[in-house]
């Protein structure tokens, strides 16, 4: 007992905590969460060091509360055969990855050092003796191995063992006995991970862990009704890492966690582009690509930004967010776009979304976004949204708005009430500088790794598997983000990246033809695909998706947007004779005109580079 | 140098076309299909005649959907001029409408494409202008449309001809291997730093650097893969002279001048390189056979996978048992195995012909070496030949590094490459580390348990080594074994149709067939997976065929019988659909959603300003 108390504390410099949450996670494990609260009478008091970040409040709600909510693995009923890719076929497909699965032997490290073990690289992790927490998440002894994924481009995962109960003598010596089984580097190297310094992990700063504890705090109360936590920050602040270590950690009190996707450049579960709901009932440990699963609700915006239809985009959001109902704790993630128009529309969908709660996160420039308080949101124009008038003279304006008080009673009918979390990160960040796009293209192919057949060792070439072929007059189609010429349409649709959508409407139609869309709907998305080709004489589009049959037969909207097929995908195809449609080694990228339109750099005028004062 | 080259080979192993390949230029996505289609639309755009302009352009539209923002600039603003071009020529507009769209057309043009040569100071356009040879009479153009008066109609038209007549020159001319003019590759840097983080998305293959060292090892290599070729065929001439395969083994096993002569020149060529030796060796084609060379010497390996696990096929055996005896040194045997093993590391896939034949021959090489060292009699085969022993005298190898290099390639059969290493090994582990490594390799492995081989299972399997591992791993099983229910079922349920042997057969080795699956069967299973998707989708439009298509002759965006033709996606007939009212939003519009909790804003203060002038936008026809 007195060898598992952490002493990772005191070595954290600047008084952060690093493994301050670990009462709630101890308590999740069924079996041993009793027995730990029984035993251990001051859960956090042994540790001293972590006292000043609040973990004397851990303790209050911790011992409080009448755990009733528990984590039940073994008696969740199996996923019905529709859900087969729940399989998780998390390895992208692509030449150079290896699919080895590999176990990490966590002997010495849980039971003796607990310490923290901050890595790279992957691995699937069985815990053998006592419990550790990753990302959140706790892994006790019982449970069965988690992938982990921790790549250099994202914030590194770390393994802290958690306090164990009392540990049987005579395994400890055994253990003692294998000297060459300490997380020595060489070891964890023969894995595939590297060890790195904990500054490359998840550091839990101080503001971050006391919005923690209050939002899980929250979402275990279960008198006050389901919290609704929005999170919210410029772009790769960390508010996915954020979240993922939010919903692991709820998860281990709580069955699943919703999660509402609306941040559409970078998604969790799905491929870019959408706007999701997702029930969350298994812990995610690693970057988006790796666990692709289907959402309960998603729709295809059909761009991975929303800049220039931010109307359907709230549109959209609108209709993903009827589908929660309310059961359990929902978290919604944001987009990054927090500048100019980004900001309104943020407003906008705060007032839409109502919820309990909005974390704010933010580096050191507080000014890259205003505090997004209750009280200001109340007042602050939106994109689409006006904010709070005086109702008796209206031409009151903007900045006087600002000085006027509500009356009493007034106030509550139309204020947004929530609770603002600021968090400041203080952790590596991903998708920097120019990666965006490649994450984008990461996660479409985890998302096609699902149509690799199941029991093949090797992965097989895309254009090799049978697609599904469905008539040209079955389907709706609609291009989201360009007017293309309708006698034209094949041409963009030809090895293009799909939506499989479903539509109220019933598609009808006089010819064989395709079938065009006058307007771009808003309807359920139920997966993706690419068009392998388009038959014309017998009028069929033939498409590869990973949708299972039950689901692909209510498609019947194809919706194409400006999310691309990965250019790895088309370059890669190898065995043919002549060229390979859309791929030329010809195209020259130096001649002027060549490239894309890049967004506008803040060209410095000429005279600004002298400094000089005018005033 | 020499460790430079060879590192750059070892990379990707074997294609033979690997050099060739690297030379050739970057591979990019477009949005045309082919040439053919680039010189379509870049004539029907210059061509003059409307119609075949507009043609063009709705090509160009479909280009623009496919490249999203990744739109070539040049080609967006050609088309542009040119949509102007035909409004202007169809009469319909006035001078002065027409004057706007010119006006619009040309400031994108001017901007857009200059832009991209600014630097972090702001340079005057004119000088822009003037570095890419755009007349400065239109940069003036441009200014009078920004900030002055509207030009004349007459000035603007020529204003586009002349620009568009820039463009033609400057990048439709010469792009796509057109690049007539070779003297303005010294664009300047940042246009090149931009091509280059342009091309980081966009390109897949990896460039790597020509070194004088690479270009030596790469002829040492041809020339050892011509010796090991000469080897081949002269095998395959002494079997076509007695046309039954047995009897060409037992011709196989005497040597011959020929041969010797051979293996004199390997040796030769050993002195010089052992390490290229044994990567010749074990690319494709030669220790490891391809299909055809298997269908040459009539293996059939499919079938005989069962029996020989672990094995080299007897033939295939004995058509390199001379060659290899001739090789074995001990310091070459050394190199190959380790050679072997770092090849199977980089195996992504254990059903290939590859890792099989790489375990197998792993697997030949330590048991013929632990029988020779243990001074045992050969081995005999079946049909009362004697196999030649691979090893004649005793080879004394660093055990511990092979060890090593077992253990760094981890694949099914580790546990029991590991066991055949540790019982030949010399000098020996103590048993308990002997025994902990094989079962902490089989945990590592995921084979669900140590291997089923003779000795070893029962060993590891009753006795635990740590007092909860027993219980983890049964949890663990049970788990595993539930959450694979469905699956095995299926297939069992599916083989029993087909075929009761194996249905025997996938009971007894769920462990092999699971990690190690026939291609066979995979491809059988696809086809029954077909059938199944083809039944759930019975009576909707979408269908799956699992006709004679070999789809894999087809890259993305071909079907089989289409033409490289231009015109060949056209469509002549389609129909337009408008939707009814998208009941999503007037759901939420509504004042019964369930809206008591979710702080609606139903009336006053905070309203939907745009939603009908959105309904009303969105249903307007652009075409």
């Amino acid at each position: 007992m007195a060898s598992g108390a952490p002493v990772t504390a005191p070595s954290r410099p600047r008084g952060r905590c690093h493994s301050p949450v670990t009462a709630p996670g101890t308590l999740s494990r069924p079996r041993h969460g009793a027995l730990t609260r029984r035993r251990r009478p001051p859960a956090g008091g042994r540790r001293p060091a972590a006292a000043g970040c609040g973990s004397g409040r851990a303790r209050r709600w911790c011992s409080r509360r009448p755990w009733r909510r528990r984590r039940r693995r073994r008696g969740r009923p199996k996923a019905p055969p529709c859900c087969s890719w729940r399989r998780s076929r998390w390895a992208p497909p692509g030449r150079g990855h290896r699919r080895r699965l590999l176990f990490l032997l966590l002997l010495l490290l849980t039971a003796v050092s607990s310490q923290a073990l901050t890595f790279t690289g992957k691995c699937r992790l069985t815990c053998l003796y006592g419990a550790v927490r990753v990302l959140g998440f706790a892994i006790a002894s019982h449970q069965p191995g988690q992938q982990l994924f921790s790549p250099p481009t994202h914030c590194a995962l770390a393994l802290e063992a958690l306090p164990a109960e009392a540990q049987p003598v005579a395994d400890l010596r055994q253990l003692r006995e294998e000297p060459n089984f300490a997380p020595e580097d060489a070891v964890l190297a023969s894995v595939g991970i590297v060890k790195c310094s904990p500054e490359r992990g998840l550091l839990v700063s101080e503001s971050m862990f006391s919005a923690l504890e209050e939002l899980v705090q929250a979402c275990c109360a279960e008198d006050e009704g389901v919290p609704v936590i929005m999170v919210c920050g410029p772009k790769s602040v960390g508010k996915s890492t954020f979240n993922r270590y939010l919903i692991n950690l709820l998860l281990n009190h709580l069955p699943s966690v919703e999660y509402l996707e609306c941040d559409i450049g970078q998604t969790e579960f799905t491929p870019p582009g959408c706007v999701s709901l997702t029930n969350v009932t298994e812990p995610f440990l690693g970057p988006p690509f790796t666990h692709q699963r289907m959402p309960r609700k998603m729709v295809f915006y059909g761009q991975s930004s929303c800049e220039q239809d931010s109307e359907r985009y709230v549109d959209v959001v609108k209709y993903v967010f009827n589908s929660y109902k309310k059961e359990v704790p929902l978290v919604i993630n944001t987009m990054g776009w927090v500048k100019g128009d980004g900001l309104l529309l943020l407003t906008d969908i705060i007032r839409l979304l109502s919820p309990s709660h909005v974390v704010q996160m933010d580096v050191y420039d507080w000014k890259a976004m205003a505090p997004l308080t209750p009280e200001h949101v109340h007042l602050a124009p939106g994109l689409y949204t006006k904010g709070k008038q005086q109702p008796k003279c209206k031409q009151m304006d903007a900045s006087g708005a600002e000085d006027w008080k509500p009356p009493e009673g007034e106030k509550d009918a139309l204020a947004p009430e929530y609770k603002l979390l600021y968090v400041h990160p203080e952790f590596p960040r991903a998708g920097v500088a120019g990666e965006a796009s490649v994450l984008r293209d990461m996660a479409i192919l985890g998302y096609l790794g699902q149509l690799q057949p199941p029991d093949i060792g090797s992965v097989l070439p895309l254009h090799s598997l049978v697609p599904y072929q469905v008539p040209f007059n079955a389907v709706a189609l609609r291009v989201i983000h360009t007017d293309v010429a309708p006698t034209n349409i094949m041409y963009a649709v030809n090895a293009s990246w799909v939506g499989l959508c479903r539509i109220p409407d019933e598609v009808r139609s006089q010819t064989d033809g395709p079938v065009l869309l006058t307007q771009t709907p808003v309807c359920d998305c139920l997966g993706f695909g690419i068009v392998r080709g388009v038959e014309m004489e017998k009028k069929l589009y033939h498409i590869l998706t990973p949708v299972p049959p039950e689901n692909l037969r209510l498609v019947n909207c194809l919706l194409l947007g400006n999310i691309a097929v990965p250019n790895c995908i088309l370059v890669s195809q190898q065995g043919f004779e002549g060229e390979i449609p859309y791929v030329t080694s010809e195209y020259n990228y130096s001649i002027l005109g060549s490239g894309k339109l890049k967004k506008k750099k803040h060209f410095k005028r000429r005279e600004y580079t002298f400094p000089c004062d005018f005033t | 140098m020499a460790g430079r080259g060879e590192l750059a080979w070892r990379r990707r192993p074997p294609p033979p076309d690997v050099a060739r390949r690297r030379l050739k230029p970057l591979r990019t996505v477009v949005a045309w299909r082919g040439r053919a289609e680039w010189d379509q639309v870049m004539v029907g755009l210059y061509c003059g005649d409307s119609r075949l302009q507009q043609e063009a352009l709705d090509r160009v539209s479909a280009w623009k959907s496919r490249y999203g923002p990744k739109m070539p600039l040049a080609v967006d603003c050609t088309a542009e001029l040119i949509r102007c071009k035909v409004l202007d020529s169809s009469g319909k507009l006035r001078s002065h409408e027409l004057i706007l769209s010119y006006g619009l057309a040309l400031v994108r043009f001017v901007n857009l494409i200059t832009e991209r040569k600014q630097k972090m100071v702001s340079i005057p356009l004119r000088q822009l202008a003037r570095e890419v040879d755009i007349p400065i009479w239109v940069v003036d153009l441009r200014h009078e449309l920004t900030h002055g008066k509207l030009p004349q109609l007459a000035l603007c038209r020529k204003g586009c001809d002349v620009v568009l007549d820039w463009l033609r020159k400057t990048y439709w001319s010469r792009q796509l291997g057109n690049n007539l003019c070779e003297e303005s590759e010294e664009e300047d840097e940042q246009e090149e730093t931009e091509a280059n983080t342009e091309m980081d998305s966009d390109t897949w293959e990896i460039q790597t650097p020509q070194h004088e060292a690479c270009q030596k090892h790469k002829e040492f290599h041809e020339k050892v893969r011509d010796v090991l070729v000469s080897y081949k065929n002269e095998q395959f001439r002494v079997m076509q002279t007695v046309q039954s395969v047995s009897k060409s083994r037992e011709l196989w096993s005497d040597s011959s001048s020929e041969v010797d002569w051979i293996l004199a020149q390997i040796k030769d060529l050993m002195q010089e390189n052992r390490e290229t030796v044994a990567e010749v060796l074990l690319s494709d084609g030669f220790l490891i056979p391809t299909v055809e060379c298997l269908k040459m010497l009539n293996i059939k390996y499919e079938a005989n996978k069962e029996i020989l696990q672990f094995k080299i096929p007897q033939t295939f055996y004995c058509f390199w048992r001379p060659l290899l005896t001739g090789l074995l040194s001990r310091s070459f045997t050394q190199t190959l195995i380790e050679k072997m093993f770092t090849e199977l590391k980089e195996c992504s896939d254990s059903s290939e012909l590859r890792p099989q034949f790489l375990i197998n021959w792993i697997s030949e090489m330590l048991t013929s070496i632990a029988r020779v060292n243990a001074g045992k009699k050969r081995r005999r085969c079946n049909k009362r030949i004697y196999v030649k022993e691979l090893f004649l005298h005793k080879v004394p190898l660093q055990w511990m590094r092979l060890t090593d290099n077992c253990l760094e390639a981890p694949c099914w059969a580790t546990p029991h490459l590991l066991q055949l290493i540790l019982t030949s090994m010399k000098p020996r582990l103590p048993r308990s580390s002997r025994k902990n490594l094989l079962y902490l390799t089989s945990v590592y492995t995921e084979g669900g348990g140590p291997l089923s081989s003779p000795g070893l299972s029962s060993d590891c399997s009753e006795q635990p080594i740590y007092t909860i591992e027993s219980l983890q791993w049964r949890a663990r099983q049970e788990s595993q074994a539930k959450s694979h229910e469905p699956t095995v079922e299926r297939q069992e349920g599916v083989l029993g149709r087909h075929d009761g042997e194996e249905e025997v057969e996938e009971e007894e080795e769920e462990m092999v067939t699971e990690t190690n699956p026939l291609e066979g069967l995979a491809y059988s299973d696809n086809m029954l997976a077909i059938a199944e998707k083809r039944a759930v989708l019975q009576g909707s439009a979408w269908q799956i065929i699992a006709d004679e298509v070999q789809w894999k002759d087809f890259p993305i965006g071909k079907l089989p019988g289409q033409t490289d033709d231009p015109d060949g996606l056209m469509l002549d007939n389609y129909s337009m659909m408008s939707l009814l009212d998208q009941p999503a939003r007037d759901e939420w519009k509504s004042p019964t959603t369930n809206s008591a909790e979710l702080n609606i804003p139903v009336t006053g203060g905070l309203l939907w300003t745009q939603n009908d002038f959105h309904k009303i936008k969105s249903g307007l026809q652009l075409f």
